[in-house]
């Protein structure tokens, strides 16, 4: 046993037992309420692998049935992805109502120019993989990590920009997501020029990757959320002369 | 393989952009500490002035062709700066009302609420007005339109003194608005 080959399998699992430990938490703490999708989330990435690890320690190993139910869960996990980044813009727009209209119009914006740059990149940069299922699998991979990376960095710039407060629950799932959709950008490139399934370099970063983000998750799901923004010495509470002088100031401008 | 390349450079720069935001996001809290220093003045009525079409009328015909251009992209930096300090006080004032929202009193928690709506409207105009100004520099015949910045700035002032004298601590706020 090689110590890549103990590394590969600890980023394999490791994740995945600490997911289910964010899992329990936010049963604990009734996050589900909060955050449906996210819980969803969590929850189907790890059946999906208690799915494959059996699988795999079966007679077939690594074969056909374990690269089907890999790319059904994929699929299945990509599209509940899309529904957690809805969830964390949604989020945004329950507290600041005022955000509601514009924020779904940059969402729907954002997601049309994402959708047309990632098509054309498929047309101009198809792949080298001569397996043509492997081929689409590889363009679709990518175009999602267009999409994903490019949505979760625009609802960053959107807080940014409006100085919106997140809830650090919120903050915490969008930052591991967005970790993890970046170097998943990189590596889905990678993959399709190399055109290799298999390629170990490629699927330990992507894993190592994974596991920083879960980490991010566990750090942010499992302590108490801080509800109040720091005021550092609070006026007296009824300091009328101070407020009237102000009034007074401002109304001889 | 330039596509690739790209496409991994453009990952790995939104990587780094996306950690540099979550560590502005934590160390913006810190402006509330004291709100007032954070605060610039904003003077509507010079403001007004500047946007004014009738004032622009009157430059366009009193001057020179060449030097109301000049004077005309003069007054479109200085309108850029006025909305660029406003939509930065709109930005400290949000983080303020946010915090009044979760208020007690009812009566502060909806100034905060109203608060908090003013401030994001004022940024979103100052995000449409802002390159419209620019547009303006680079051509300074076209109109310009800026006068709901004003008037939601007014308005978020006089909810400021409203939040004021209610509860939260705006102490020495409305005086630098």
């Amino acid at each position: 046993m090689t110590v890549s080959y103990l590394v590969g399998y600890y980023l394999w699992v490791g994740p995945h037992v600490l997911l289910a430990v964010v899992l329990f938490a936010m049963v604990r703490r009734r996050l589900y309420r909060q955050f449906p999708m996210f819980f969803l989330y969590a929850a189907f990435e790890i059946l999906q692998f208690v799915a494959l690890f059996t699988i795999s320690r079966s007679p077939v190993h690594f074969g056909v049935p374990y690269i089907r139910v890999y790319s059904i869960g994929l699929a299945l996990s990509t599209a509940v992805r899309f529904g957690v980044i809805y969830e964390l813009f949604s989020h945004f727009f329950r507290r600041y109502p005022a955000l509601e209209g514009p924020g779904r119009f940059l969402f729907r914006g954002t997601t049309i120019i994402l959708l047309l740059v990632s098509v054309g990149l498929a047309f101009s940069a198809p792949g080298k993989s001569t397996n043509f299922l492997h081929s689409v699998t590889y363009v679709l991979d990518r175009t999602v990590s267009v999409l994903q990376c490019g949505l979760l960095v625009s609802l960053f710039l959107f807080s940014r920009h409006f100085a919106l407060s997140w809830r650090s629950y919120a903050f915490g799932i969008a930052l591991g997501l967005g970790v993890f959709a970046c170097v998943e950008l990189a590596t889905s490139a990678i993959r399709l020029y190399l055109g290799d399934f298999g390629n170990r370099a490629v699927n330990l970063c992507n894993m190592a990757a994974y596991h920083c983000c879960v980490l991010i998750w566990m750090f942010y799901l499992m302590r108490p959320e801080r509800t109040k923004p720091r005021v550092v010495n609070p006026p007296p509470k009824h300091n009328l002369d101070i407020w009237n002088q102000e009034l007074e100031h401002l109304l001889q401008r | 393989m330039i596509i690739t390349a790209i496409l991994v450079f453009v990952a790995m720069f939104a990587l780094a952009g996306l950690l540099w935001l979550a560590k502005a996001h934590a160390s913006a809290s810190k402006a509330l500490e004291n709100p007032a220093e954070h605060i610039r003045a904003v003077d509507i009525e010079a403001f007004r002035n500047l946007v004014d079409p009738d004032e622009e009328e009157f430059l366009r015909t009193n001057l020179a062709p060449a030097e109301f251009r000049r004077i005309q992209r003069e007054r479109l930096r200085a309108a850029v700066d006025y909305i660029s300090c406003a939509a930065q006080n709109a930005a400290i004032l949000l983080r303020l009302a946010d915090a009044g929202r979760r208020s007690a009193d009812p009566a502060t928690a909806e100034a905060a609420e109203k608060l908090v709506n003013n401030a994001i409207r004022l940024r979103l105009y100052a995000l449409q007005t802002i390159p419209q100004l620019y547009l303006g520099m680079i051509l300074p015949g076209a109109r310009i339109s800026s006068g709901r910045i004003a008037e939601s700035y007014e308005q978020m002032t006089r909810l400021v003194i409203l939040l004021g004298c209610q509860r939260y601590p705006t102490r020495g706020v409305s005086a630098a608005l």
